[in-house]
């Protein structure tokens, strides 16, 4: 067996790119750069950690796959365009999250449960609701997908929280805007919260305990979908 | 029959044990000394770790030194124990929430434990219950028990943990949930004892530190109980068991430990990046541990850079001595 290289936690943002985010690129724009600069200035955290950045509308396009972001140039940016498939969003996690923690396997580290921090503005456009129910199903369960990862959602704008509520793994895993937020200061609050909750974990995990800790975001902001249901 | 002087004191009675010099340390003359003497290189294993100036450590019950370290020999065995601050507590201003103690009576008994990070005061936990998991086997031995009951021991430990809890708390008892929250802590203990035979040893554990037999001819480590998660699962495992929490069926292990091996125990902040002892880790510590170094030099060695692994480390380590085993072999020379 090989060495022990370290104990990683595979982390993924998956972000709506629907054309209805775009009054709030800047805003999403800017989230991602406060992330990269935020997990520089935290080496230790940083180094336990592999980020990947997908955007998502009709389908999926990879704006960062899964790296030490240590050693990246510059954050990724992310680009407006069609509608709102969680479909294509969980059926590529389906596929990419198994084959990046294999990866990582191979190459001598071991693996936390990956966690995924999904974004949207609103409800999917997909035909039917089994259309992404189905492949978020498999995703998440354990015994299908052994490396299934925790989900945090947070729905901004018009998302449902009913639908926010069925897409996080658990029900403090998910949180939509409060009524009447302002759009963009919810973009920006999420990549707090997403900041937050990965430096959290990171310090977690350095001190051994390899639980998700998941930063409430800021109230005024934001609210737990279970309490809005 | 053994002989409990060392032979470098060529049988004088009433002379101490001195141990050799360590062979590691150059022997300098006053006037070597201000021009060679350098500081001990941090031991980097891979890519290091960022170097950082540590931040006060947060109390936690009481001060909880950033290093400590130690060892001594008994007729039978050499100890030597050293537990370090990892750096990620270092940077954060949490305070080293491993413990470790060792006494010998009439055995040596031994208890390393590792404060979950989640609780508030784990630290003041971990201490707590290396000393009631000693203190109660000390006390079934001196009562006349052949061997320590390890329930019972563990069951103290955790007695002590609501007991403090209690306290700290002002309440007149304190729940499961509530001793968790503040203490909740791994523990591995156990005795060394000399038989006729040779070195037997009992060991329990609650939680993810670990023990192994170091054989260093091989440099193979053997672990004793079994891995922190199952090594056909995809992920680690994110259970944490610890005390107050006792396990329906303690993890208990008993063996003769042989010449030319070494017991270890140690926290998960040393066996993570130990892994199976077949990196340079394990490399590291199979070379190093094949004589039992000054208490100084294992905190030192303990304390090595390797990118990702930050936690606090704590390793405490049993030698036979020549005359328990009945062999010159395997045995730190002059002993």
């Amino acid at each position: 067996m090989p060495d022990v290289r370290g104990i990683l936690l595979p982390a993924y943002v998956v972000a709506d790119e629907s054309g209805s985010m775009s009054a709030c690129y800047q805003e999403l724009t800017d989230g991602l750069t406060s992330l990269f600069e935020t997990l520089r200035g935290e080496p230790m955290i940083a180094a336990k950690l592999r980020l990947a950045v997908l955007g998502f509308s009709d389908d999926v396009e990879v704006r960062l796959p899964l790296s030490d972001v240590r050693y990246e140039e510059r954050p990724p940016t992310l680009s407006i365009r069609g509608a709102t498939s969680y479909a294509a969003a969980f059926s590529d996690l389906l596929g990419r999250i198994p084959v990046d923690v294999a990866m990582l396997k191979a190459d001598g580290y071991k693996v936390h449960r990956p966690v995924v921090f999904f974004l949207s503005d609103g409800q999917p456009t997909d035909r039917r609701d089994r259309d992404w129910q189905d492949p978020r199903s498999r995703l998440v369960d354990r015994d299908h997908t052994p490396a299934a990862p925790n989900i945090v959602a947070i729905g901004a704008g018009g998302a449902d929280a009913q639908t926010i509520l069925a897409v996080a793994t658990r029900p403090e895993f998910g949180f939509v805007a409060v009524p009447g937020a302002d759009l963009g200061r919810a973009i920006s609050e999420f990549f707090q919260m997403l900041t937050a909750s990965l430096v959290a974990t990171g310090q977690a995990m350095a001190s051994g305990n390899p639980e998700i800790v998941v930063r409430k975001p800021d109230p005024e902001h934001f609210r737990l979908a279970i309490d809005v249901v | 029959m053994w002989n409990p002087l060392p032979p470098w004191l060529g049988g004088r009675k009433g002379t101490h044990p001195v141990a050799p010099a360590d062979p590691a340390c150059p022997q300098l003359d006053e006037a070597d000394i201000a021009l060679t003497l350098q500081p001990w290189s941090t031991v980097v294993i891979d890519r290091p770790s960022p170097e950082v100036e540590p931040s006060p450590p947060a109390p936690e019950g009481a001060y909880h030194s950033d290093v400590e370290c130690g060892g001594w020999s008994t007729p039978y065995v050499t100890l030597r124990v050293a537990s370090v601050r990892g750096l990620s507590h270092r940077y954060y201003g949490k305070p080293r929430q491993d413990a470790a103690q060792a006494m010998a009576g009439d055995a040596v008994v031994l208890a390393v434990a590792d404060g979950v990070s989640g609780a508030e005061s784990s630290a003041w936990g971990a201490r707590r219950v290396c000393e009631a998991a000693i203190g109660d086997a000390l006390r079934q031995l001196r009562a006349g028990e052949a061997a320590v009951d390890w329930p019972t021991a563990t069951s103290a430990a955790a007695a002590i943990l609501h007991q403090d809890a209690a306290m700290w708390l002002g309440t007149g008892e304190a729940d499961q949930a509530q001793t968790e929250r503040l203490f909740a802590t791994t523990l591995v203990a156990g005795t060394v004892r000399h038989t006729g035979e040779g070195i037997s040893v009992s060991l329990c554990r609650v939680g993810d530190s670990g023990a192994w037999i170091l054989t260093p001819a091989t440099g193979h480590f053997q672990p004793v109980f079994g891995p922190k998660s199952d090594p056909g699962n995809a992920l680690v495992d994110g259970t944490v068991r610890a005390l107050p929490r006792l396990p329906q069926t303690l993890e208990q292990a008993a063996f003769s430990l042989g010449p030319g091996e070494v017991l270890l125990l140690g926290t998960d902040g040393f066996g993570d990046p130990l892994g199976e002892g077949d990196g340079p880790v394990g490399a590291l510590f199979a070379k190093q541990l094949a004589t039992p170094p000054t208490p100084l030099w294992l905190a030192h060695l303990l304390d090595f850079s390797r990118e990702t692994f930050d936690d606090d480390r704590t390793l405490l380590a049993v030698w036979p001595r020549a005359a328990a085993v009945g062999t010159e072999e395997g045995v730190h020379s002059g002993r």
